[in-house]
C-alpha cells in the first residue's frame, strides 16, 4: 500500500510539474494581454508570472517541506504574502527598481538558504539559525521586490496604476493559492511513506542545486547576456 | 493714477496676442503623418496583436482614418499578401484606428496601408509654416527662390505608411517586397538581422522607380515599452494638434537624423541604440496643369524595432545599449531542460539517498 503510494506521489508530481514549465515567461503575449485586457489582464498575467515563476515555487515548496501543521503552513505563508506584498506594491508604486538579473540572483539564493536550513545545514557548521519566520518575512520582501522589478519592465500606460498594482498583486497571491495547493498535497501525501527521508533529502538537495544553478545563471545573464 | 492703456495693449500684443497667434498657427497647420505601430514589435508564432494608424506624430495620435480613405490595407508574410478589410479595423478613442490580429507562423512580417489623396486649402503663410515645420525645405526654398512665398495653396497630399515587425526567430525575406505604393520605402537589407550600432539602407521609390535627392528623416523610441507613450497618454492630448518642434522635448516631424537619398534612391540610416525607429518622407511638386490645385505631395514612413542583439552571430556589437525589453523575458533556461533537470536530478538525489538510508 505505501508502495502504491509512492507511485501515487510521484504520478501527482508529473501532473503538476507543467505548471512550472512556462518558467518566467513574461513575454511579449502578456505586454499585450495588459495593453488591451484592462485591469483583468493584471490579475492573470500576476498569477501567471507566480504559477510559472519556479524560483518563487521552490522556494514556497521549500518553505513548506520543513512545516508540519496546517497552522504554521499559514503563519508562513501570511508573513511570506505580506512580505512580497509590501515590496511589490511600495517598489512598483514608488518606481523603485534594480537589475533584474541580481535581483533573480538573490531570489535564487533564497531557494540555496531555504534547502540548506532544511537539511539542518546550520546545525552541521554548528551555527545558530537565525530565525525561520524573519527569513521568510525578509525573502518575503525580496520576492516581491522581483516580482515589482518585472511588472515595471511593462509598459503600465499613466492611468490607474495603483489599481493595476494591486489587481496584478491579487493575482500574484491567486497564482501563490493556486501553487500552493498541489504542492502542500504533495508534501503531505509524502510524509506517509516510509521513504519520506530520503524524498525530503532529495528536494531539499535539489533546492540546493537548483539555487546555485539559478544563482549562476543569473549572475551569467548579468556580466554576459543582452 | 493713470492708466496707460496704450502700453498695456502693447505689452499684451508683445507678450500674449503674437505667440498665441504664432502657436496657434503651428497647431492648426502642422500636418499629421501617418505611421503604422506595431504593439509589439517582437511576436511569437500564434500570438494576438494589434496594429494602430497613428494619425499626428509617432507618438500622439490625434485622429482615426476612415476606411474610405483606404486604397488599401495589407499583411504581407511567406511571401502572401492579405488584403485587411475595411470591417476589421476599429476606432479607440476616435484617436487611433486599430487592428487586432493573429500572427501565422514565423517569419519577417510587413503591414501597408496606403491612402486616397485629399486635398487641402491653405493660406501663403500657412503653407510656408508647414513646410518648414514638417521638412519640405527643398519645395521652401522653391517658393523663397522664385518669389512666390505670398502664395496660397491648395495641396492634394496622399499617405502610404508601412511597418516591419518579426514573428518568432525565422526570417522570412517579405520584408523586401514592394506594395506597388506610389510611394514607399523599401530596406536593401531584413532591418531585424541589423542590430544598434548598424546601419540600413533604405531605398525610397516613386512610382516603382528610385527617388533621388529627396529628403528623408529618421528618428527613434528609445526602451519604447517601459514608459509613457501610450493611449492614456496620448488620449489625453485631445483632439487638438499640440504637436510643435519646441514642445516635445524634440520630437517633431523632423527630429533626428536628417538625410537625403543619393543617385539611385537610397538613404543610410544609422542604428546607433535600440529602439522603434520610424523613417518619414514628403515628396512635393508643384502642380501647373490644374484649376483648383497648386501642389501635390506624397508621403511615406516605414516603422521598425532594433535591439542589440538576438542571436550569437550579433554579441559584437555594442552591448552598452542593454535594455530589459520583454522580448528579453522570452530567454530563459528552456522548459523542458528545467523541467526534465529537475527530475533527472530529484529521482539520482532519491535512489542515493534511498539506498543509503
Amino acid at each position: 500500500m505505501k508502495h502504491i503510494n509512492l507511485k501515487q506521489t510521484l504520478t501527482l508530481l508529473l501532473l503538476f510539474i507543467p505548471l512550472l514549465g512556462f518558467a518566467h515567461d513574461v513575454t511579449s503575449a502578456d505586454q499585450e494581454l495588459l495593453r488591451n485586457g484592462g485591469l483583468l489582464a493584471y490579475i492573470r498575467v500576476g498569477a501567471t508570472h507566480m504559477l510559472t515563476g519556479y524560483d518563487h515555487l521552490l522556494f514556497l515548496a521549500g518553505v513548506i517541506f520543513y512545516l508540519k501543521s496546517f497552522t504554521d503552513i499559514l503563519k508562513f505563508i501570511t508573513i511570506f504574502t505580506i512580505g512580497h506584498c509590501i515590496t511589490l506594491i511600495g517598489a512598483t508604486y514608488a518606481g523603485i527598481t534594480a537589475n533584474e538579473h541580481l535581483v533573480d540572483a538573490v531570489i535564487a539564493l533564497s531557494v540555496l538558504y531555504k534547502g540548506f536550513e532544511n537539511l539542518s545545514g546550520f546545525e552541521t557548521l554548528k551555527i545558530k539559525s537565525p530565525n525561520l519566520l524573519l527569513m521568510v518575512g525578509l525573502f518575503g520582501l525580496i520576492h516581491g521586490f522581483g516580482l515589482s522589478t518585472r511588472l515595471q519592465s511593462f509598459d503600465m500606460g499613466q492611468g490607474q496604476i495603483l489599481a493595476k498594482i494591486l489587481c496584478f498583486n491579487l493575482g500574484v497571491e491567486v497564482g501563490q493559492v493556486l501553487a500552493l495547493i498541489p504542492i502542500v498535497f504533495i508534501i503531505t501525501l509524502s510524509r506517509k511513506h516510509k521513504q519520506f527521508p530520503a524524498f525530503y533529502k532529495a528536494v531539499n538537495w535539489y533546492l540546493v542545486i537548483a539555487g546555485i544553478g539559478l544563482f549562476a545563471y543569473q549572475l551569467y545573464g548579468y556580466f554576459y547576456g543582452h | 493714477m493713470k492708466l496707460n492703456t496704450r502700453e498695456i495693449t502693447k505689452k499684451f500684443k508683445d507678450h500674449y496676442f503674437k505667440p498665441i497667434c504664432l502657436l496657434l498657427a503651428i497647431i492648426l497647420f502642422s500636418s499629421h503623418d501617418l505611421y503604422i505601430k506595431v504593439g509589439y514589435y517582437f511576436l511569437m508564432p500564434n500570438q494576438q496583436s494589434t496594429l494602430s494608424l497613428y494619425n499626428g506624430t509617432f507618438e500622439n495620435s490625434e485622429n482615426i482614418i476612415t476606411r474610405d480613405r483606404m486604397l488599401d490595407a495589407s499583411l504581407i508574410a511567406h511571401g502572401q499578401r492579405i488584403a485587411i478589410q475595411a470591417d476589421q479595423w476599429k476606432d479607440q478613442d476616435s484617436t487611433i484606428t486599430q487592428l487586432s490580429f493573429l500572427t501565422g507562423s514565423a517569419g519577417t512580417y510587413v503591414a501597408g496601408v496606403s491612402t486616397k489623396a485629399r486635398n487641402i486649402e491653405l493660406t501663403a503663410d500657412d503653407f510656408n509654416s508647414y513646410l518648414e515645420h514638417d521638412g519640405v525645405l527643398d519645395m521652401l526654398e522653391q517658393r523663397t527662390n522664385n518669389n512666390l512665398l505670398d502664395q496660397d495653396a491648395v495641396e492634394s497630399y496622399q499617405k502610404h505608411v508601412k511597418a516591419i515587425f518579426q514573428v518568432g526567430v525565422t526570417k522570412t525575406d517579405d520584408w523586401s517586397t514592394i506594395l506597388g505604393y506610389p510611394i514607399e520605402f523599401i530596406p536593401l537589407a531584413n532591418p531585424y538581422e541589423k542590430f544598434s550600432g548598424d546601419q540600413l539602407e533604405v531605398e525610397l521609390l516613386l512610382d516603382g522607380e528610385p527617388l533621388p535627392n529627396q529628403l528623408v528623416y529618421a528618428d527613434y523610441v528609445k526602451n519604447p515599452y517601459a514608459h509613457s507613450h501610450n493611449d492614456l497618454a496620448q488620449n489625453d492630448n485631445g483632439q487638438q494638434h499640440t504637436h510643435n518642434s519646441e514642445s516635445e522635448g524634440g520630437h517633431s516631424h523632423t527630429s533626428g537624423q536628417q538625410l537625403r537619398t543619393n543617385d539611385e534612391g537610397i538613404v543610410s540610416i544609422n542604428l546607433p541604440e535600440d529602439g522603434i525607429y520610424y523613417l518619414r518622407t514628403i515628396y512635393m511638386v508643384s502642380v501647373t496643369d490644374s484649376d483648383t490645385l497648386t501642389h501635390q505631395s506624397k508621403w511615406a514612413t516605414l516603422t521598425f524595432e532594433v535591439t542589440h542583439t538576438h542571436d550569437a552571430s550579433a554579441q559584437t556589437n555594442n552591448t552598452s545599449t542593454h535594455t530589459h525589453d520583454d522580448h528579453d523575458h522570452e530567454d530563459g533556461i528552456p522548459t523542458w531542460i528545467f523541467i526534465l533537470g529537475s527530475f533527472l536530478i530529484i529521482g539520482v538525489l532519491f535512489l542515493f539517498f534511498r539506498k543509503n538510508d
